[in-house]
């Protein structure tokens, strides 16, 4: 068989064993973004809510993305952009990279694969493909519920700044698998890898959310990959390119430094 | 066709199959392995002996790649495993002790999936091997016993057509009938011109399949050397029935003999090493009767054991 096949067994064997998961995140995504633009009647041009949120702390509306809420823009930004949805991939990135590296490893699962005539780099960089695709099939998913919610609940956005605000928050989703990626390259240790990815995760969106608040860190507020993927509010403004290659390029960087410390180590076994 | 062209050996026929110089192998201060040298001959069943915690398995896993050898070298098929993996692997079939499935794969999804990165596969063979060990290859790995598992291993392992057989522990969770049926599967490879590498703590098993043994003991290699040849490093125990009061005197003077009993014309002891100054000094003594019981590789592996401790 050629090495084409080899391949091909290499990224379709992953999905074989999350495919469960993958449904299971699908669903998640599907509800969030229906039931969220299912209200968009009840809030739109709301008069009433705008007051009500004026009466919040200014930094805290900008730290739950909720300025502008009775607008298309700024209600799809509080309700799902703003934490929820790059949340969602940010987790389902770091557990898909765990389920299919580190944890695959520590249950001995492995072992049996690893003794076949494959590298560990091909090995590991199939597996990094195949939870690539993952998110890459989450986010067309999550593009056709919001297109097809949007045009069911009558909620006028342009379609561009929805691909644009998809594509960062999946790429947000592909720098933390990355990261988990890496994590697992050179450790092996899930517990580690789901620890430390979600809550660097966590840390990241706080980082975006709360540095605002005060002058001292403002400034630091960059450091976070939220800020880079949605600092531009990239359902209003269309979204700088360096924003996509800040976080697909250390994505890339750190799967590399995952695959090439794997490499290097031990296979640990059950 | 000759056995090694039908194997595709081609020039490096004549190498062994594994050889292993020095092999070093420590987890932080746990020395796992302490310098293990060892050669198999192609077209051999070697036997790799030892306990729980000999570093069996540590050593196996060194031979592909999974570990990292902290010294010494490894050489595979004429090929080192940590260079030419690829290679290496694809003319080794290997059963891990420790067996984790895919837990949700049929067995005949997961022969599926090891064969297409192995590059191919007999079905013919595989239904016939399915059908020798009793095996269910629609069923998910998880409604399988232990036992069904390590069966599906098996099937994977001689479906393969490698050259060298990497077993470790093959026969944990097998019932007898299995345990016989892997031996006569152990024999055909050997007689295509395989080489098997069977690793167990189940002295019978080994007894019974393999050509050569090394008996492996808190990482290091305590002997080697063939079954018969093991057997006979072993203590035997002799009974003589004296006319008369043994001469225990005379007898207690021969070196590698251990008195275990002396009561009234009987004499039991324990031998090691040549028979013959035994026999001249009974030569000189009036004997009714003796009895010399003929020591197993189970004798022969605790008194290593104990040597060895």
């Amino acid at each position: 068989m050629s090495s084409v096949g080899r391949w091909a067994e290499l990224v379709v064997g992953p999905f074989r064993s999350s495919w469960r998961a993958g449904v299971g995140w699908t669903i998640a995504f599907v509800l969030i973004v229906l039931s969220t633009v299912a209200f968009w009647p009840a809030f739109k041009g709301s008069t009433a809510l705008a007051a009500a949120f004026q009466a919040l702390p200014k930094g805290m509306i900008e730290a739950f993305g909720l300025q502008d809420f009775a607008s298309p823009a700024g209600y799809l930004r509080g309700g799902l952009y703003e934490l929820i949805v790059p949340l969602m991939f940010a987790a389902a990135g770091v557990l898909f990279a765990n389920s299919a590296t580190a944890a695959e490893e520590d249950a001995g699962r492995l072992e049996l694969f690893l003794a076949q005539p494959v590298t560990r780099r091909a090995f590991l960089t199939a597996r990094t493909l195949a939870i690539s695709c993952w998110l890459g099939v989450l986010a067309i998913v999550v593009l056709a519920s919001q297109l097809a919610s949007d045009a069911a609940f009558d909620l006028e956005i342009a379609d561009d700044r929805i691909i644009s605000t998809i594509v960062l928050c999946a790429l947000l989703g592909q720098f933390y698998a990355g990261l988990a990626i890496a994590l697992a390259g050179v450790l092996g240790r899930p517990g580690l890898v789901l620890s430390v990815g979600l809550g660097l995760a966590l840390v990241g969106y706080l980082v975006a959310a709360l540095f605002p608040l005060s002058d001292v860190l403002a400034p630091w507020r960059q450091i976070s990959p939220w800020a880079w993927a949605l600092g531009g509010d990239p359902l209003v403004n269309a979204a700088e390119p360096w924003r996509y290659a800040a976080l697909a390029g250390p994505a890339l960087v750190l799967a590399l430094v995952g695959i090439a410390a794997f490499e290097r180590r031990d296979v640990r076994s059950a | 066709m000759s056995v090694s062209s039908a194997l595709g050996a081609g020039p490096d026929g004549e190498l062994p199959a594994l050889q292993i110089s020095g092999l070093v192998k420590d987890y932080g201060r746990v020395h796992a392995v302490q310098g293990i040298d060892l050669e198999v001959r192609r077209g051999e069943v070697f036997g790799f002996l030892g306990p729980n915690g000999a570093g069996k398995t540590t050593t196996i896993r060194c031979i592909l790649d999974l570990l990292r050898p902290t010294a010494g070298r490894i050489e595979v098929l004429g090929l080192d495993p940590r260079r030419d993996g690829v290679a290496v692997r694809a003319r080794i079939a290997y059963v891990p002790g420790e067996l984790r499935l895919p837990e949700r794969q049929t067995g005949r999804q997961l022969v599926g999936s090891i064969a297409r990165l192995r590059g191919g596969l007999d079905a013919s063979r595989a239904r016939e091997l399915a059908e020798r060990l009793g095996l269910d290859l629609s069923r998910r790995m998880r409604e399988l016993s232990s036992g069904n598992r390590r069966k599906v291993a098996l099937l994977l392992a001689f479906l393969s057509n490698a050259e060298l057989l990497v077993l470790d522990e093959p026969t944990n969770g097998l019932d007898p009938l299995m345990q016989h049926e892997f031996l006569r599967l152990v024999r055909e490879e050997r007689e295509a011109g395989r080489t098997i590498f069977l690793s167990s703590h189940v002295l019978s098993e080994v007894q019974r399949a393999a050509d050569r043994v090394a008996v492996l003991r808190a990482g290091r290699i305590v002997a080697s050397g063939t079954v018969d040849e093991l057997r006979g490093r072993a203590r035997q125990r002799v009974d003589v029935w004296f006319s008369n009061k043994p001469p225990t005197e005379e007898l207690a003077a021969l070196p590698g003999l251990e008195a275990q009993l002396v009561e009234g014309r009987h004499f039991a002891a324990l031998l090691s090493g040549p028979i013959q100054p035994l026999l001249e000094i009974l030569a000189r003594n009036p004997v009714v009767s003796m009895l010399v019981e003929e020591p197993d590789l189970e004798e022969a592996f605790l008194d290593l054991y104990q040597a060895a401790s």
